[in-house]
This record gives C-alpha cells, structure tokens and sequence, in this order.
C-alpha cells in the first residue's frame, strides 16, 4: 500500500517488491525518475506517479525505454541521483543508449532495474537479460524477494556514485509480484538543488579513439567491481555436509531453502545476489572441495557456463548438474516441485512425494473445465472497432493480411476462434512491429495490408515506422487505436493524454496533426462506439489505395470508468428484455462481451404478426454491463436512436454497482 | 509451521484486497507472510490467483502443488482450476457462484442446447478432492451486510473458522480501517462478522 511505501514511523511494513523497489529508492533520495510502463515493473511507475510530487523527485511517463534510460542518465550526469525500470523486452528498444553507458559511465547514483518474464506471463519472448550486463560489462545485482529488492536499490545508489557506472539489478515476475514483510529505514529525504552540469567538468562522449580508451578503462572497472563483489553482503554461504553443493540465485535461492527442508538434505549452498561481474573466487573457493554442485537458475545456463570455466583452475574433476546434464530446463520457470524433483533424482532419495501424480489426479477433475482466455473488458472500445471493421471486410477475409501488435489488442490472437476472419495470430513481433513487417509484406505478396497498433505503441515505436510507409508511399491500411492510455499495463498516461504524474498537465499529443505533418493524405477518425458508421468508414478507408490511417478513437473502459467514478457519474448498464427477445443471439455470436451470456431456460415471444420466436434468449450481467451501448447497436430489433419500450436490448434504470476496493 | 491460502477467482472480484487484509494483519501481529499474485494480462476477466503463505518456513512464493491448507474461490471455475495446490481433504471455501467464460458463450450460440457447465458438477469434483468444503452464498449475505460487493470480504470471514487459521476475527476486523474507505467501513465489518458466522 502507497501509505506504507511512505511511512515514516515504522520499522516494517506489508510491501509488494515493485513498492519495496520505490521505498529502497527513496530511502536513497533518489531526485529523478523516468518510466515507460511494462508488467511486471509497472507498479513502480505507478507508485512513483502518486508520490514524486510530494517528495520533490522529478518524474516522467517517457515515450518509450530508450527515452526513459536517456533521462535518468542524463540526469545523473547532471548531478541527480535517479532510477528507472523497464521490462526485458523495454531493454532491447533501450540497448542502443544502453551500450554507450557502459563506456562513458555516469556522475550521480544511477539505478537501471529490469525484469525478465520467464513463461512469458505477459511478453513475447523469454529472454535472459543477464547477457546484457556480460555484454556491457555494467555490473548488476539479483534479488530474492522484496527485502533484499529493497536493500539492493540502495546499495545499487551508493556503487553507482563510487565505479561512476550505472548498476543493473534484474529480477523475474515471481520477483516483482511478491509480497512480503520489509525492514523499513528512515527515509532522509533532502530538498531539490539543481546542480551546474558544467561544474563537473566530466566527458560523456565514445566514439573511435575516445572509445578504445574507454574500453580499457571499463575492463578495470570491471575487475575492481568484481573485488568488491568477492565480500558483498548479498552472496551468501550456507554451510552443509554433503559433497554435493549448490550454487543458484534469484527466486530459484527459494524454492532451494524449501526443498531442502522437504528431503532433510544438507548440501553446502552458495547464494549469489552480485551476478555480473561474478565473484570468481569466492565460487572457487566453495567449489574447490566438492564431488559435484547442482546449478539452479531460469533460463540460460548462465551461472552454469561461468562455474564451469570457474572450475578448471581449481577442481578440474568436478561434477556439474544443471540444464547442460538435462536435470533442469532451459524454458519457464521453477517452482518447489521442480526444483525437488530434480534434487531427489541428484541425492539418491527413494521416497518422496509424487508431485505429479497430484497433478495427475488434478488435471482428471480438471477435464470439466472450459478455458477462460483474457478478453476485452466490458465497454472496450477495441471490442466495438473489431466487430465493425469484421463487418467493413466482410467475406473478403482472404484478400487482407492483417497484422497485429503489442498492447490489448493483442489479446485477439488469444481468441483467434473468436476473429477467425482476421487471422490475428498470423503475425505479431514486437512494439511498433506492425509497420516495418507491414511494408515487408506489401512489397512482397499481394494482400491488401492492414497493421494495427494503438496510440501509446504508435509513440513508442511506431513513429519511424509511419514515416516510413507514407516516404515510400506503401499501399497499406494503417489502424491506430486510441483509447487514450497506455491501457494494458494500467492506464498510464501517454502522449496523447494530456497529464502525467501526479495529474499535473501536459502537452497532448494529436495523433491526427503528427500524421498531417508527415504527410498522410487519407486520414479517417471513427468513433468506435458509433459502430454501424465505423463500417462505412472502414470500407471506405479499405477501398484506399496509397497510405492510409484509421484512427478508431474510444476511451479504454476500465480508465473511463475510474474516472467517471471521480466525477460522480453513474454507469448505467443495459438490459435484455426477454419478453421481447427474438433470440437470434447476434449480440453473443459477434461481439464476444464478457456482460453477455446466453439464458438456461427456452422461452418464447410471439410477435404483432403472430410470428413465434423460440430459444435461448441473452442476458446482460448489469454487474458487468459498462454501458457502452454498441450491443444495442447491433441488435438488429433495437432502434438505438429512438430508445423506445419496443428496443430489445435498452438502457437499465439502475446504476451499476461499482467496486470501493478497487 | 506454514499455513497456506491459495485464493482464486476472476479479475475484477476483489482478490487483491483479500491478500492486502491478511498480509496487513500479518505485519501488525508479527507473522510472516509471502504472498505472490498475478497482474497484467490475467486481469481482463481472465483467471486469476493470489498464494498466501504465513509462517517462517515459507521460502517459495508459490504455494506447492497438494500443500495449500485452504482454497478460497471466489468463482468455481476458477476454484477446480487450482484444486492441485490444496491438500488432499484440504478445506474448501467456495463462493456459490459461477461466471461463464466469453468462450463459453460461443460454444452455446454454435450449440444453444448444449449447457453451460453448472456448479453442482464442479461441486462434484471438488468433492472428490476434498471432503471439507463449504458452500458460501457470499452474495446474499454481502447483501445483507448491505453492499453486494462485499463478496470477498464475507468469504475472508468464513476463513478464520477453518482450522489452524492464523489470525483471528479482531487481528483482521483491525486492519479494515487501512484497506477500505471510511464510507465502507462499517459494510465491510459487517460482512466480515456474518461470513465468520456462516460456517459456525
């Protein structure tokens, strides 16, 4: 909870670790910080965006990672300590600046905190970040949990400011989604003092010569770093008597303490926290006795491959366990029953639990179940733009290539059933993707290309992309859905917003001008919520040839909702008379919303002409219900315009409930 | 000694403010406490869970799979979707509710006849797990409390009578105050109070 990230007199307090994160760094005094949101890092923006002002730190929503890492390092070279964090993938779009960091170091405290995402919960790929501090040679550090989150940020701050480099630490999803008990320590806050850049007198440039001797300096960094890592508080040894040892860190450290206790095994454990550059002695001296040592990290044998050159000078013999001898594997993530599993085959141990056969007997009582697949919310306005340009294509599905991208939107590829007519899973990178693959296509085959992407992934990575498909005047239907926010990591404003932290406001950004002033002549703005019209819109816009852009604008449902609830205003919700009903479930059969299901019992409606109507008629959850109204639209025996008792699909004269808690 | 609550159910039912009142009550009364939760992409009415572990031989954030003292659902779908991580003859609390996935719904329209998937074959399987579960109609008595949105906090009260839970009624009834707004405070005390009663 915010009021514990910023409590004064308490020495502990209930913390998520993406709070403990923020607490560390303001405990460091950190001045400035710059964000572009995505899970499982978000909640540290969002934590920074309700507090920087009344701690004085300097914040920004930046447009994209590289921007992000820019400003905090130019920050720190400005003479602020300052922080950011970005999701793996946010490190690939940030690598460029990134790289040159490592060269130029930097002057004041400067924290780069990125996550990996093994199972891929929410990315694209599962790559393994901690290359990028090997390759970089800037040193980082990975926690446990969120205590040594906490601890890591601040002594992250104090090595920054003594090697003049940015430090990394890494953590993984199970990382920042975890709650615990924190140690809480006084926050010291000192006012804001803009400092004179020029006063330093320190050079940031690397290029040619000037970056051959940097390189060389950096190796000596890096060798005095590793020093200092040799005794760093966050490697720790647990003593044991087997001759078999263990080496892990991060979460992996964990599920070790618990499995341990569960096989009554007393292997000597060696936790590192400091994982690039590696102690290298210190994982000598623990291995130089050992028959064998078990290596349990996710991902990539990283610490394995390390170990093992480790090894040769000091115990050439030596047994190494790990994803190179196929005890762990190289994809998803860990948990207790793996990590048991693999050292009760290792140590020998006869009986034990069946994990598996718990699955076993689960995943039988299990065959039941229907899948429940994320879908777009109640009152989504991507729901409505979909189910109006399904329609805009009619049968002619074959003639498009559609292409998707990064953001809600890319739920229609979970649903691919469901918007068979588009093909969503044919195609679907990364941000901003959608453009540059989109004129690949277009040069090659002969479909018609339609690429979307939504307005915070268009300022984020898909700028270059759009200029580029109106300089070689592609024939290509571009689709930017803007609802506002940066909606799929929690609403976050964007350029296109018009506030940013704290609610303060900002220059907004109009889609519409950036697109005149590069040069698009064909531009179409649809409501999304007046459906039947974004029909004709979307065909017209299809029948283009050259550079086209729709922009479908509506705002994300979740973030229209919160702040209607500011203002005051009702969500009134629609109903479904069923005396009326005709049953011909066109409001299920193509719009897919969640608030809308399909009634148990028949019943029956005889019309004025004497026609009977049988079957299952719908039903509108009002719970659910946002009261978007585009069901009403569709419906075809609702006159949405003249709203009378004869419409079957009608606004309910009862406000919806709203959570208080959420 | 570990005590673990796997609780589940659909985003947007409340789930979180269940973790942040047990893990508050655990901060003010010295117990340790792990949780770990999912957020992103899982919200959007998709499945959703949080595992609670209070004790200080919790290492892992992940409950493992047969070792969940208790399983609070807020939804039964979603509660038969994480039945491998409760104990066998583990205590189940389960919201008498069912939401029917969008997925669902179009499997209906291609088949109106076929059924939706009820709660009492759900009821059945969990029965075959479990043989301690609790049929709550937290809906009703959130009404009675007098906000149908006190679901979840009705379902945390008939927690508290499982065996072994850690906290009591006052340890939880005294973090209210820090989770809820003063509006809905009173609410809120009262479904906890009538879910405590449910089960006695």
């Amino acid at each position: 909870m915010i009021s514990d990230v910023i409590v004064e007199d308490k020495e502990r307090a209930f913390l998520f670790c993406n709070e403990a994160i923020v607490r560390g760094a303001l405990e460091s005094d950190v001045k400035v910080v710059a964000f572009y949101p995505g899970s499982p890092v978000s909640e540290i923006l969002d934590t920074f965006f309700q507090i920087s002002e009344k701690f004085g730190i300097k914040m920004e929503i930046a447009t994209n990672e590289k921007v992000a890492l820019e400003i905090v390092a130019g920050a720190s070279m400005g003479g602020q300590r300052s922080l950011t964090a970005m999701k793996s993938v946010g490190l690939n779009v940030a690598s460029d600046t990134f790289f040159s960091l490592g060269y130029t170091g930097i002057n004041k405290g400067c924290v780069l905190v990125f996550a990996d995402d093994p199972f891929c919960h929410s990315s694209q790929s599962e790559e393994d970040g901690r290359f990028f501090a090997e390759n970089s040679y800037i040193p980082m550090l990975e926690p446990t949990d969120p205590v040594e989150a906490k601890a890591m940020v601040k002594k992250a701050f104090d090595l920054s400011e003594e090697y003049h480099t940015l430090i990394l630490i890494r953590t993984t999803t199970r990382i920042n989604h975890q709650s615990t008990i924190v140690p809480l320590e006084p926050l010291n806050r000192s006012d804001f003092k803009p400092q004179s850049f020029r006063s330093f007198n320190k050079k940031y440039s690397t290029v040619g010569v000037r970056a051959r001797e940097l390189k060389l300096e950096m190796l000596k960094r890096r060798e005095k770093i590793r020093d200092e890592f040799e005794n760093s508080e966050f490697n720790n040894v647990i003593e044991g008597t087997s001759k078999i040892g263990i080496i892990t860190s991060g979460v992996s450290y964990n599920y070790v303490l618990e499995v341990k206790n569960k096989l009554k095994i007393n292997p000597p454990i060696l936790k590192l926290g400091t994982t690039y550059p590696l102690p290298e002695k210190l994982v000598q001296n623990f291995i130089k006795e050992l028959k064998a040592v078990i290596i349990i990290e996710e991902l990539s044998p990283y610490l394995e491959r390390n170990v093992k050159t480790f090894a040769k000078d000091v115990n050439p013999e030596l047994k190494i366990y790990g994803k190179q001898s196929d005890h762990f594997s190289e994809a998803f993530e860990y948990n207790v029953p793996i990590v048991y599993n693999a050292l009760r085959d290792i140590f020998q141990i006869e009986r034990g639990k069946d994990y598996n056969a718990i699955l076993k007997n689960a995943n039988q009582l299990k065959s039941i179940l229907p899948t429940r697949i994320p879908v777009f919310c109640p009152g989504c306005p991507h729901r409505a733009t979909f189910w109006a340009f399904q329609n805009a294509i009619g049968g002619k599905s074959s003639n498009i290539a559609f292409i998707n991208d990064i953001g809600c939107y890319s739920m229609l590829l979970l649903n691919k059933e469901i918007y068979s007519k588009l093909h969503p899973d044919d195609l679907l990178l990364a941000m901003g993707a959608t453009l540059g693959t989109g004129s690949g296509i277009s040069l090659a085959s002969e479909e018609k290309v339609i690429s979307i992407i939504g307005d915070s992934t268009f300022f984020h990575a898909g700028l270059p992309g759009i200029v580029n498909i109106c300089n070689n005047d592609e024939n290509i239907l571009v689709i930017i859905l803007d609802n506002s926010v940066t909606a799929m990591t929690g609403q976050q404003p964007n350029p296109g917003t018009g506030y940013g932290p704290g609610n303060a406001p900002k220059n907004k950004i109009k889609i519409e001008e950036v697109l005149n002033g590069i040069g698009f002549n064909n531009i179409f703005i649809n409501d999304c919520f007046d459906a039947k019209n974004a029909i004709t819109s979307f065909k017209k816009a299809i029948s283009q040839s050259g550079p086209t852009v729709i922009i479908s604008r509506g705002p994300c449902a979740l973030w229209n909702d919160r702040n209607k609830r500011k203002r005051g205003e009702k969500i009134q919700p629609y109903f479904v008379d069923q005396q009326i009903c005709r049953k011909c479930h066109t409001c299920m059969r193509d719009f897919y919303c969640p608030a809308i299901s399909m009634e148990d019992k028949e019943t029956e409606y005889v019309d004025e002409n004497g026609k009977e109507w049988r079957g299952f008629s719908s039903h509108i959850s009002s719970e659910l219900c946002d009261g978007c109204g585009v069901c009403s639209i569709l419906c075809p025996y609702t006159n949405h315009e003249a709203r009378s008792e004869r419409d079957v699909i009608r606004i309910l004269n009862k406000p919806r409930e709203v959570r208080h808690d959420l | 000694m570990t005590y673990n609550i796997m609780t589940c159910g659909v985003g947007g039912q409340g789930l979180m403010l269940l973790s942040n009142i047990i893990g508050l009550a655990c901060a003010e009364n010295n117990l340790n406490i792990r949780t770990a939760e999912t957020h992103g992409l899982a919200q959007r009415s998709g499945s959703i869970y949080t595992h609670i572990r209070i004790g200080d031989d919790a290492f892992s954030p992940l409950i493992p799979y047969g070792e969940a003292d208790a399983l609070l659902g807020m939804e039964a779908i979603e509660t038969l979707r994480y039945i491998e991580f409760l104990k066998p003859n583990g205590i189940i609390i389960l919201n008498n509710y069912i939401w029917h996935p969008v997925q669902s719904t179009y499997e209906r329209v291609k088949n109106p006849q076929g059924k939706y998937l009820n709660i009492e074959s759900i009821i059945n399987k969990l029965n075959k797990y479990s043989n301690h579960l609790f049929l709550i109609n937290a809906l009703d008595i959130a009404i009675e409390a007098g906000n149908s949105l006190t679901t979840n906090v009705v379902l945390l009260g008939a927690l508290i009578h499982t065996k072994d839970f850690p906290l009591s009624f006052n340890q939880l009834e005294e973090t209210l105050p820090r989770v809820v707004p003063k509006s809905a405070l009173d609410v809120n005390k009262k479904a906890l109070f009538l879910g405590y009663k449910s089960i006695e």
